[in-house]
């Protein structure tokens, strides 16, 4: 069906009922350059086609190590190993270098690192020692997190080059820092070493600043610029030696910066994938089985091969699931045309006929559910017991029992997958939006024969990402269809239908929560069990759902099933859906108890050991009191408040934060979120501040969407919400009025901002709807409810 | 068929089904990629362009109706990034990804146009664009900020 064929191509080329030639000879590729915009225009030369050739070997720009490029002029290139996807990463990594090069920020350009020379060429020995005493030592590198060597790329590969390329679990400060620090630091003591021996002074007698260097006993002064080729030529003798600064002498790190970003994204110059133009190029549309696991039985090209434009039909079996992670899409058709919409308008109109494995076409949301549930009473993993449950259960006061569920959701982001290929006889390009191009260029490797080291990646800012295996197998499809077109740039473009086929969905869970309360409400024992489809990532990863709230006896099991849907990260893993149900139960119990929210939590955070409960404790603490938590409110409105907290289990890294959400539900039945009040630990210090409140406003109308809008149904194996039309997405009119942010230190590192960030605004919401209407709903999204009141 | 269709002052003469959306045109027979591509069926906005001065989603749109008539996409706002909404769309860092912020930014600058000092009520009827990345809070401040940049110029 797929992969390992012995030529390596991944493809049996007899499966191609219809493929006209388009190739026309080698198409030779001098020309590109990343952007037509200025900040991701190269200051090196482009990349030469040349197999072997390196990144950049100009002598008027010499690298000064991998990272780092000196123009004459100042510039100052900086390569960016992650992608930019909305969080900042292209302007908060380019400041971590910043701060130890010491060059002039305003003329930092950054520039994406060369997923081809990581593929031969090995990481800086002086990058793989990290420093110190770890997540609570502010002198220490932090705790770079890699797998172990694996070549796909899927873990990131810890001896290449650039070592992580992927953009993933809110990791890229955390797991960055340190090597990025000490590229800039690494640099800065070669150029100071180059004037040094140019001027012939000691060293020690030199400065940087803005670029500038300064040799004070005898009032020389050079430029970063003029030095440089003399720099590039300059061995540092005990690299290993070099140290980068903690927070304590951070300048540029900690301060807000605007994204560098930002300005060709106001006059519609930044290049996303979509945006990628080549000489030749064709177009590719494409269907695939609407059931997972489903193949194309059969399509009829005739029809539509004359329609203009058209050129070739092509029908590519379902990804290799061991370039997937394991997740089986579909198999479909391409068709390919001169602009994509005739190719679109080309395959509506073809016949196709799919062959769909009755058991998948046999699951819907109901059933999934059901069998959710019932997993919830077959024996699961015991993750945790502590203490004698049952036991206390028998003497308990009272119980308090729920069932709460979470629907299946995809990331939905606003550009469909895309990516343009260009297979030669013994090389590929590929222009794509991308999170983990370390396992694109393994993919390319492995469908068309052709070794890694020839794979050659142009990396596009991405239209939102929200998951890294979530993008599906958009890179794979286009290396297909490219490979059968060898010669020819193929674009590869998904409808929005078909991107939400292509997505990997947050699995849907269940989970019920069951407590023995003593006779004052205070919890004596809790009984958690959750399910989720095999591969969700939640049980998997172990959240041990309310571990934070004090209770002297606890088990904590995990229920899997087996569904057709390939599931995978979405702003995260299972984590949201295990915060609504603890932020939910948490505040269930309160009510039971009749005592405040807030300061039950309080309190059962202040009787845990937990090494961070003072953050969280801080965190609720100034939030109730940012909100003015107790003073009257108008009818119909009520606050709510939750933690979120992401590896405040343990003492290694951790985020901390707690939100207060006031909200409102009208007599009709109308939900708004009036305000928001964050309390969010900043750790030793937070890179670029500005990106960070941006990720906190922007996440806060994500789990708004999740928590009042957003589920995706499954009707015959198929996903329902296809568009936005049926998939909603909050507008403008939604995001609430008054959003409040304040950061307090804490002494620890941090984990991350890019998910997970505003989780309490789910059950925050239904905990409102239930202090304002007397209902308390359990279901996401609580659209489906009747919130009508009064 | 060919037709004419004038974008951003610049005359483009056409030979392709004038029942083609007049996005496609604009981006892949006039080359102009800012206009974005998100959803096919006008709910989303990230298509958003003017004819004629009105905002119209243009993946929903055949481009015979915008034939002869003058159409203003992103990259005709200004040469430099300098019109008022642009620059306080940089002042206050709107964009994350910035995939929809080129419909978001059009339709902002069509709201200003009807509304030169917008209550945000004219806001949330008039800026219906979605964007995924929800950067709704600072645009909508991008908004009121434009509409001062605007009465003071």
């Amino acid at each position: 069906m797929t992969g390992d064929q012995p030529n390596g191509s991944g493809i049996d080329r007899r499966e191609f009922l219809s493929l006209v030639a388009a190739a026309q000879g080698a198409f030779v590729l001098g020309f590109w350059v990343p952007s037509r915009a200025s900040a991701q225009t190269p200051a090196t030369t482009p990349e030469k086609t040349l197999p072997g050739a390196v990144w950049a070997q100009d002598p008027a720009t010499p690298e000064i190590n991998a990272w780092i490029v000196v123009a004459p002029d100042d510039t100052v290139t900086i390569r960016i190993a992650q992608t930019e996807l909305g969080q900042g990463v292209w302007t908060s990594n380019a400041m971590m270098v910043c701060e130890e090069l010491q060059c002039d920020w305003s003329k930092v350009r950054p520039q994406y690192a060369s997923a081809n020379r990581d593929a031969r060429e090995k990481a800086p020995e002086w990058t793989l020692k990290v420093p110190g005493g770890g997540a609570t030592d502010p002198k220490s590198g932090g705790e770079p997190t890699f797998g172990n060597r694996d070549r796909t790329g899927v873990a990131g590969i810890p001896d290449s080059l650039y070592r992580r390329m992927r953009t993933n679990a809110a990791s890229s400060v955390k797991d960055g820092r340190y090597y990025l620090q000490l590229a800039g630091a690494e640099a800065r003591e070669r150029l100071l070493l180059a004037a040094a021996s140019l001027w012939n002074v000691p060293v020690a007698e030199l400065t940087a600043k803005d670029s500038i260097i300064t040799h004070a006993p005898s009032g020389r002064t050079t430029s970063y610029g003029r030095i440089a080729g003399r720099a590039a030529q300059t061995p540092h003798p005990r690299p290993e030696a070099i140290t980068i600064k903690s927070p304590d002498q951070w300048t540029l790190m900690g301060t807000e910066q605007k994204n560098l970003d930002v300005p060709d994204k106001v006059t519609g110059k930044t290049l996303y994938a979509i945006d990628v133009r080549l000489p030749g190029m064709k177009w590719a549309a494409v269907k695939t089985c609407p059931v997972y696991g489903g193949d194309v039985k059969s399509f009829d090209f005739e029809p539509v091969r004359r329609m203009p434009g058209v050129r070739s039909a092509v029908r590519f079996p379902i990804p290799d699931p061991a370039l997937t992670r394991g997740r089986v899409f579909s198999g479909g058709v391409a068709v390919v045309a001169d602009s994509w919409y005739q190719a679109k308008t080309a395959i509506d109109r073809m016949p196709i006929e799919w062959t769909v494995p009755p058991e998948h076409a046999a699951f819907n949301s109901e059933n999934m559910r059901a069998a959710l549930v019932a997993a919830l009473d077959r024996p699961g993993m015991v993750r945790v017991s502590q203490g004698n449950v049952d036991a206390a259960f028998a003497g308990a006061a009272k119980v308090i029992e729920a069932v709460y569920s979470t629907p299946f959701l995809p990331r939905a982001r606003m550009e469909p997958g895309n990516a343009t290929v260009l297979v030669g006889s013994d090389r590929v390009d590929i222009w794509i939006g991308d999170q983990s191009p370390q396992e694109t260029r393994f993919s390319a490797a492995k469908i068309t024969g052709i070794p890694e080291a020839n794979v050659h990646l142009h990396l596009c800012h991405l239209g939102g990402g929200f998951g890294r295996n979530g993008n599906g197998p958009q890179a794979e499809h286009a290396i297909m269809i490219a490979n059968a077109h060898r010669g020819t740039p193929i674009h590869m473009l998904w409808t929005r239908e078909e991107d939400f086929i292509g997505t990997t969905y947050r699995a849907m869970g269940v989970a019920r929560l069951k407590a023995a309360l003593d006779a004052d409400g205070w919890p004596i024992a809790l009984d958690v069990r959750t399910a989720m489809q095999e591969g969700g990532f939640g049980p998997e990863s172990s959240f041990h759902v309310t571990s934070r709230y004090h209770v002297p006896n606890y088990r904590y099991s995990n229920h899997t099933t087996k569904f057709h849907v390939p599931v995978g990260t979405r702003r995260g893993i299972g984590q949201a859906a295990h915060e609504f149900y603890r932020e939910s139960f948490i505040d269930e119990l309160a009510r039971a108890a009749g005592q405040d929210p807030y300061l039950y939590r309080r309190e059962l955070l202040a009787r845990t050991q937990l090494p961070y409960k003072n953050d969280m404790i801080k965190a609720l603490d100034m939030a109730a009191e940012m909100s003015s938590w107790g003073t009257p409110l108008p009818p119909g409105t009520a606050r709510a408040i939750g933690l979120e907290e992401r590896g405040a289990e343990g003492n290694g890294m951790a985020t901390i934060s707690a939100m207060v959400h006031t909200v409102s539900v009208s007599q009709q039945g109308k939900v708004r979120l009036e305000r928001v009040d964050v309390a969010h630990e900043t750790g030793f210090g937070l890179v670029n501040p500005l990106s960070v409140k941006k990720q906190i406003e922007g996440q806060i109308a994500w789990f708004y969407n999740d928590a009042m809008h957003q589920a995706s149904t499954i009707k015959d194996g198929r996903i329902v919400e296809n568009n936005f039309h049926t998939f909603p997405l909050s507008r403008i009119d939604e995001d609430p009025p008054e959003i409040n942010i304040r950061f307090f230190p804490t002494q620890h590192w941090l984990v991350g901002m890019g998910h997970d960030r505003a989780t309490s605004v789910q059950s925050a919401i239904g905990d409102a709807i239930f202090q304002i209407t007397g209902k308390r709903l359990r279901d996401l999204p609580y659209r489906k409810h009747d919130l009508r009141w009064g | 068929m060919a037709f004419d269709l004038i974008v951003n002052g610049v005359r483009h003469r056409i030979d392709a089904d004038p029942q083609t959306p007049l996005l496609w045109l604009v981006r892949d027979h006039i080359g102009l990629t800012g206009t974005k591509f998100s959803c096919g069926i006008g709910q989303c906005g990230a298509c958003t362009l003017h004819v004629d001065g009105r905002p119209i989603r243009s993946c929903s749109v055949p481009a015979s109706v915008a034939a002869g008539k003058q159409i203003l996409t992103i990259e005709g706002l200004s040469p430099d990034g300098s019109h008022p909404v642009q620059v306080a769309w940089k002042a206050l860092d709107a964009p994350q990804c910035g995939y929809c912020q080129s419909g978001m930014i059009m339709s902002a600058v069509a709201l200003l146009r009807e509304h030169p000092n917008p209550s945000d009520a004219d806001i949330d009827a008039g800026v219906t664009n979605a964007c995924r990345c929800s950067t709704y809070h600072r645009v909508r401040k991008a908004i009121h900020l434009a509409a001062d940049l605007m009465r003071r110029a």
